[in-house]
């Protein structure tokens, strides 16, 4: 479903992304971690059309993304770390904005927008302008926001970044329920507990490299630690590939 | 002190490295591109001054009076301007910066942190003022051949004025936010400068002082100078530095510095007692700023069913963006100001063409009114460049941070700039069309001038609202907390340069076939076959210029825009 191949950007002389090469099947959910500035962000930005790679290609459900990009643009449901939204509109507004750029007839607009504010707790909230939401809740409304076209595959940037304990766990059971009726997810995430507790599969990008890749048992395996967890695994890891480059 | 230095050390630091930063050459050239501007201005004052006391000099009988009344006008008029501006400033930096969080956060006394606000919001909110009334007072030494003991007077009554405008508004603003949320104060305030000015300019248009140079009217200006020897009310500062001045221009040090005394001696007991009301009432304020403002007024019915209903007939990217612009640009209560300004303008415009004496001209009447057809052509666009700096270019930087919402949705990047063409043109081209034909029709023009106008405006708007676009989306500023001000950036001056070209080149191209047409009406004579060929020519290039003035910066805006993605 998500084809990362040869994945590489340049800022001037800085390398951020080097050559990534993954594939992601339907219904998985994906974890992406990694140390800061080590290149997440910018391989999401890549993969969600925001950011034009040096080198590489994204395939989205077998659709380049460079030859065809709002193609693969309307099967994503893509989610930022930092929930930038236009202030002067209500939350349902941003809804309809939203439906109308992904062309979302008025039939299905109304039903799924109000389930879905339902779902995060902001249907109360959902005349106010967005000046007036937290942090939280905007980052539910940019999530409510991405799930409204029932996107095939969700890319989202730290998703629990903002979120209260009952938002973190609405939002994994969500994405588990997502996944299990065949969507794929392409989580980065800083938080490494979620990652361990929701993932199938986890990458570790450090210094824009991948430098692991594979199931909680197969990272394991490869930092030669049984009984650790993630968090013990990902600083075994990171300071091994510090230590080698 | 120390500490009040600390604090107002990242104001001069940022301002320091300001020129130190990367884009130094395009601030170096804006710097000088204003910086010029600013000179022009400030020697225009002076010139326009020196001119009208040397006139008033020439008189008699009353000269002096009208000079020292126009000081005494221009005091009340900077007076005005400071402590509006100083309101605007102080509510700013003691309420909404965004470092308030931060500063407050450190182990420094609330007084301190207000002390240190409060000399910025002075120092910001005064340095205009004071630069462009020194050419004011120069003009003044020089006409009355004043010595050094009054510019240095003026020296002496500028600060404490500066002083008396910034603690009047700051005490103001500390009385008011304690009953009210900053950020809709804000918004009030902005609202009620705009109506303000507009009141002021449309009274100062609708008086027509250009009557006054006309000598019928000489009678009852004698009367106006009887009711001009009124002295101002003693309690009021500009009565203070007026007094001061004007002993000092008759030589009178003790006089000067007595009413001095009167401006010091009141500026100092005003900071006190704002220093001291700051520590009682400036937290309450400032928590009272922490909450939400709502909504000033609410479009409640309008927006009822959460879109406008009268655009539901475009297709969905189109109506997402057309009623996302029109619902951002309404709920934004800065915006209204502008609004209302540019409607108190197109008033004025029409107004000065149906007062406009043509008939008391010297030029053949016919001619004349058509001559101000075909000029007012060139000044209607001029009104819309000038429109579409303030709100076309800064279309695309509007976005801010937000603009990843439109690159990661399904709608191509050149899409998007073609929408917000679209939302602009129509309004624009219903202003300037109206503007066109209300003005053709004041001044009775001929059916072909009418004609002309009406096309070339029609050709000529697309191109400005497309450059404005298109330069915008080439030169975009995501960051910005205040994305109008976009137009002042390199950006900015590029399509104000490019649309004085377009325009003069229109107005060049079609002006003597124009003329060689009016004159073969006048005159009743038939045009030449070769000069036939002429304006034909003519007449074809400008929708080829305008067409490409369309095509190419809409390309260009769509092709940087998708590399900044690089």
């Amino acid at each position: 479903m998500i084809e990362l191949k040869d994945l590489t950007k340049r800022y001037g002389t800085v390398l951020a992304v080097n050559r990534i090469n993954l594939s992601i099947s339907p219904g998985e959910i994906f974890g992406f971690i990694g140390p800061n500035g080590a290149g997440k962000t910018t391989t999401i930005k890549m993969m969600g059309g925001i950011l034009r790679p040096t080198a590489g290609t994204v395939i989205i459900d077998e659709i380049d993304m460079a030859l065809e990009p709002e193609k693969v643009k309307q099967r994503i449901g893509f989610i930022p770390d930092r929930p930038f939204l236009y202030e002067k509109l209500t939350g349902m507004e941003f809804m309809r904005f939203t439906a109308d750029l992904f062309g979302m007839g008025d039939g299905l607009f109304r039903e799924r927008a109000e389930n879905v504010l339902k779902m995060f707790s902001l249907q109360d909230w959902s005349g106010e302008l967005i000046e007036a939401y937290s942090h939280g809740m905007k980052q539910r409304l940019v999530i409510s926001a991405a799930l409204l076209h029932d996107p095939r595959i969700i890319i989202v940037d730290e998703p629990m970044v903002g979120l209260d304990p009952a938002g973190i766990r609405m939002i994994k059971g969500l994405f588990r329920r997502l996944a299990a009726a065949g969507t794929t997810i392409f989580m980065s995430t800083h938080t490494l507990e979620v990652a361990e507790d929701v993932c199938d599969r986890i990458g570790i990008i450090h210094l824009g490299s991948l430098i692991a890749m594979g199931t909680m048992a197969d990272l394991k395996h490869m930092a030669s630690r049984k009984d650790a967890n993630l968090e013990e695994l990902f600083l075994k890891l990171t300071e091994e590939e510090s230590f080698t480059s | 002190m120390r500490e009040i230095l600390i604090l107002l050390k990242p104001r001069f630091w940022s301002f320091r490295n300001s020129f130190s930063a990367s884009g130094i050459r395009e601030k170096k050239l804006k710097f000088l591109f204003f910086g010029a501007i600013g000179l022009a201005f400030w020697v225009g004052i002076f010139a326009i001054f020196y001119r009208v006391l040397t006139y008033f000099q020439g008189t008699e009988a009353f000269g002096d009076i009208l000079a020292y009344k126009l000081l005494s006008m221009t005091l009340i008029t900077f007076f005005s301007l400071l402590l509006f501006s100083s309101i605007l400033t102080a509510l700013s930096k003691l309420y909404l910066s965004k470092d308030l969080a931060l500063v407050h956060s450190m182990p420094v006394r609330t007084e301190k942190i207000f002390l240190a606000r409060w000399f910025e919001s002075a120092l910001d909110s005064s340095w205009m003022v004071l630069i462009y009334s020194l050419p004011v007072f120069l003009s003044y030494g020089i006409v009355f051949k004043a010595g050094p003991v009054f510019y240095g007077t003026v020296i002496f009554n500028l600060v404490p004025f500066c002083l008396i405008a910034s603690s009047l508004s700051t005490l103001v603003v500390l009385a008011v936010a304690g009953l009210l949320p900053a950020g809709r104060l804000r918004g009030i305030l902005a609202i009620l400068a705009g109506v303000l000015f507009i009141i002021l300019v449309i009274a100062f248009r609708i008086m027509r002082p250009e009557r006054l140079v006309n000598p019928a009217a000489f009678s009852s200006v004698m009367l106006y100078v009887q009711a001009l020897e009124t002295p101002g009310s003693p309690l009021l500062p500009t009565t203070w530095m007026m007094d001061s001045l004007r002993a000092a221009l008759s030589g009178s040090v003790t006089g000067s510095l007595f009413h001095a005394a009167l401006s010091w001696s009141f500026s100092l007991t005003l900071i006190f007692t704002t220093m001291g009301l700051s520590g009682t009432i400036y937290l309450k304020g400032l928590s009272r700023a922490q909450s939400v403002p709502g909504r000033l007024f609410a479009f409640r019915r309008l927006m009822k069913s959460g879109r406008l209903r009268i655009f539901n007939f475009l297709p969905g990217p189109v109506r997402a963006i057309t009623v996302k612009e029109i619902r951002t640009f309404l709920r934004d209560q800065t915006q209204w100001p502008q609004l209302f300004l540019i409607l108190a303008l197109v008033a004025i415009y029409l107004y000065n063409f149906y007062v406009l004496p043509v008939d008391k001209s010297m030029i053949k009447m016919e001619y004349l009114q058509n001559i101000l057809s075909f000029l007012n052509m060139g000044l209607s666009t001029f009104v819309l460049a000038a429109l579409s700096a303030r709100f076309v270019f800064p279309a695309v930087s509007n976005e801010g941070p937000a603009f990843w919402i439109v690159r990661s949705s399904p709608v191509p990047i050149g899409v998007f700039l073609w929408i917000k063409f679209y939302i602009f043109l129509i309004p624009l081209l219903i202003l300037t069309e109206t503007l066109t034909v209300a003005s053709n029709l004041l001044l009775h023009v001929t059916p072909f001038m009418m004609a002309l106008s009406v096309i070339t405006v029609f050709f000529m708007v697309p191109a400005i609202v497309a450059m404005g676009i298109g330069l915008g989306a080439a030169y975009p500023d995501f960051q910005s907390e205040n994305p109008a001000q976009s137009a002042t950036s390199l950006g900015g001056l590029i399509y104000m340069t490019l649309c004085a070209g377009l325009i003069g080149a229109v107005i060049v191209l079609e002006a003597g076939p124009a003329y060689t047409i009016f004159m073969a009406g006048v005159r009743s004579k038939s045009i030449a076959p070769f000069q036939w060929v002429w304006i034909s020519l003519a007449f074809a290039v400008v929708p080829v210029i305008c067409a490409l003035a369309v095509i190419l910066p809409m390309r260009w805006g769509e092709k940087k825009l998708n590399l900044d993605q690089s």
